[in-house]
């Protein structure tokens, strides 16, 4: 089966006062339909300047993608001018945002903006646009939906928010929804809520789902293809049940380390990363991890490993010395 | 023991607040000001008694001369040397000043709508362009009209010295093709030589039918024209052109700049229009900027952007509206300023013709009465022009105070 969307070697770039911003740096992988892929990583580690890049939304100057290809149903997405990129987005990928208090527009309803959208990409009338809001208000979970189209974004709660944003994003039925930290601004009751939400709609209209995050807990029970992004780059790509128990990347073995788990002692100390994550202005020649590296070689400082499939599994991992180090955990 | 059971009952109440506008709450924190009311109460006063007049108190100042009432005090009731009423007194040739000042009141509200629109309108376009397109990237039609539209510009001047204007077209043709064929020979020398002797080809050519010395200027400046289509310009290069022009219209002083076109155009009450609202483009080009660039990087652009939302429609459907307090102050605010420009061009004879009624003109006519004891001429109109100019700062003070976001629940 031809997969969905494919990304070869992209590359984003951001020139600043103060230099080159090397943001992404040859991100390759695929997705399938009905896919739920968990992109997980640090701040600035590039995961959401990735999906931005693939929506053409970098801001430019300063940014740019100086390489790479975006496959989505046989087309390239950044050979795409910016007229026909606008009839790709909202219809072919959408995309929900971190913060829900500001991605509404103040000044309209919601009801008027989901129509909007809706009546953006298809031939419904201001009336059968207004209708379909309401429904999917209501597949989102708001209560009272069609009372609720009249109400103004500052009506509504902040999960509310994100459910209404949600609902816009799957308005015409995307074929990949990029969900942008969605949750990261909502209190853990509302987080649990949106991702029940979120996978019952996927179940429901089978859509391949990006969510982007930094909370391991999340895509744990959400995803089922996870990638772990490092200074631009994926450093390890698996199945969730691979990452979380072969984990094999040692940047991937300290992150899991430094979750708190139920079963520990009171007054454990959580175990911590040494260092820094590398200056985007600056990146080392060899894997951008090494300097933080337990179980680093000469040859790291020297030669970027590439991403390599382990043992022929849908497991893939950058690291020199990964067959030692899978032997450790 | 006996269970209690809760009875059946109907939920009555909703915690859902009826949907209030933002215009109504505004409206609502604007009345209970007083300072606005008041501001209102005078807008509304200039407005009506402006309007009403000039349509149902007709006035012809041509033929309004009456030296057998030259100079008269102001009365409430005719006596003896006056037999008509005259509650603001007489001007030098015995017009009725309290007449003149209502009708003067239409003019100024001609000049102040019809200056603070060319402002808006110019300068708010330019704010909101400039804005916008310095953040987000042109799409290759929007990049085409910009090279159209730069060539057009530049090939006025080669036009107006040879005073050949079909030269436009060539200019407009070859600015349209630079942007077409934006990628051929991209970041080569080569592409500069190239669109470089194209531009000579078009400037040179048709003026040589006026002139060796004219078609030596015009090839100059072909050539220069070529080389700056043959850079890859965008938004970034838009906006600071713009906004760099914007500031060498700022940096004359308001008057003198409003003399120096009304002295181009000639006075008239409608050239003193167009100089004053030239004069304010730059104010309103710059807040609406300032205002766009405070949100265009907000979510909900980004979100616009991500449903596919065309640029047209990202700029009149969610930047226009957000940004709407600010201009609606500055407006209001503008208003009074237009006012006040107009009855300085008038005091200095470069706005309204004399006869007609416009308070500027009408206090330059009548200050030298003032030392013959002639008050009335003078008050009147200064107090016209004080109270109308008071009455819209009070209103767009009371505006802003009711647009504030940070007062908005």
């Amino acid at each position: 089966m031809k997969p969905l969307l494919e990304i070869r070697d992209l590359e984003t770039r951001f020139y600043t006062q103060d230099g080159e911003v090397k943001a992404v740096n040859g991100v390759s992988y695929t997705m399938d339909a009905g896919e739920i892929l968990g992109v997980v990583g640090e701040s600035g580690c590039g995961k959401s300047v990735h999906a931005l890049s693939m929506m053409q939304l970098i801001p430019d100057p300063p940014g740019k993608i100086t390489n790479g290809e975006v496959w989505l149903d046989g087309r390239d997405l950044l050979r795409l001018d910016e007229n026909q990129m606008q009839k790709v987005r909202g219809r072919e990928i959408a995309m929900i945002f971190q913060d829900p208090m500001t991605s509404l527009n103040p000044v309209y309803t919601v009801g008027f903006q989901i129509s909007e959208a809706i009546m953006l990409h298809t031939d419904m009338t201001k009336n059968e646009a207004r209708d379909r809001a309401g429904e999917l208000l209501e597949l989102v979970g708001i209560p009272g939906a069609i009372e609720r189209l009249d109400d103004y974004p500052h009506q509504f709660s902040g999960g509310m928010r994100q459910r209404a944003m949600i609902a816009m994003g799957l308005s015409c039925e995307p074929k990949l929804l990029i969900a942008d930290e969605p949750t990261t601004a909502l209190d853990v009751t509302i987080q649990a809520q949106i991702i029940d939400l979120v996978k019952k709609l996927q179940s429901e209209l089978g859509m391949a789902i990006m969510w982007i995050t930094h909370d391991l807990g999340v895509v744990a029970e959400l995803a089922q293809i996870i990638n772990v992004m490092y200074a631009g780059s994926i450093i390890e790509r698996g199945s969730v049940h691979s990452i979380y128990k072969e984990t094999k990347h040692p940047y991937t073995i300290g992150l899991l380390g430094s979750l708190p788990r139920l079963d520990d002692a009171p007054g454990t100390e959580l175990t911590s990363i040494p260092g820094l994550p590398p200056d985007l202005l600056a990146l080392p020649e060899g894997c951008p991890f090494a300097a933080r590296c337990g179980y680093r070689i000469d040859k790291c400082f020297v030669e970027k490993p590439k991403l390599v499939k382990v043992n022929g599994k849908d497991h893939s991992v950058a690291c020199w010395r990964w067959e030692e180090i899978s032997g450790l955990t | 023991m006996t269970k209690v059971h809760p009875e059946d009952f109907e939920v009555t109440d909703f915690a859902v607040r009826e949907h209030r506008s933002l215009w109504g709450d505004a409206w609502r924190r604007l009345i209970s000001s007083n300072t606005a009311r008041l501001g209102l109460f005078i807008v509304i006063l200039f407005v009506s008694s402006a309007t009403l007049s000039h349509y149902f108190w007709k006035y012809e100042p041509k033929k309004d001369l009456n030296y057998s009432l030259k100079l008269k005090a102001p009365n409430i009731r005719p006596n003896e040397e006056v037999d008509s009423i005259h509650i603001f007194g007489t001007d030098k040739l015995g017009r009725d000043i309290f007449r003149r000042v209502v009708h003067g009141g239409w003019n100024s509200l001609r000049v102040g709508i019809v200056a603070v629109g060319i402002s808006l309108s110019i300068g708010g376009l330019i704010g909101l362009l400039t804005g916008f397109y310095e953040s987000i990237t042109m799409t290759t039609a929007e990049r085409i009209i910009l090279y159209g539209i730069t060539g057009l510009i530049l090939g006025l001047l080669s036009a107006w010295i040879a005073n050949q204007y079909f030269q436009l077209i060539f200019f407009l043709g070859f600015g349209i093709a630079a942007g077409y064929y934006q990628d051929l020979l991209a970041g080569k020398p080569l592409r500069m030589i190239v669109f470089g002797s194209a531009g000579l080809l078009i400037s040179v050519i048709p003026s040589l039918f006026a002139g060796l010395t004219i078609a030596l200027i015009c090839g100059i400046w072909g050539i220069l024209t070529g080389v700056l289509l043959s850079l890859p310009l965008d938004g970034k290069f838009f906006s600071n052109v713009m906004m760099r022009v914007m500031d060498m219209l700022l940096s004359f002083p308001g008057y003198l700049l409003a003399i120096a076109i009304v002295a181009f155009l000639g006075p008239g009450l409608g050239k003193g229009m167009i100089a004053i609202g030239i004069v304010g483009i730059p104010v309103y080009a710059r807040l609406v900027r300032s205002a766009v660039l405070g949100i265009i990087n907000k979510e909900y652009i980004l979100a616009a952007q991500a449903v596919g939302e065309p640029h047209g429609r990202i700029l009149i459907r969610h930047i226009t509206p957000n940004i709407l307090s600010p201009i609606i102050v500055q407006t209001t605010m503008g208003l009074a300023n237009a006012i006040l420009s107009a009855a300085a061009l008038g005091f200095l004879g470069l706005g309204a013709i004399p006869p007609e009624p416009e308070w500027g003109a009408m206090l330059g006519d009548s200050y030298r009465y003032l030392t013959s004891g002639a008050w009335w001429a003078v008050l009147f109109p200064g107090l016209a022009i004080m109270l109308s100019v008071l009455g819209f700062n009070l209103l767009g003070d009371g505006l802003r105070d009711a647009l504030d976001p940070k007062l908005r629940m």
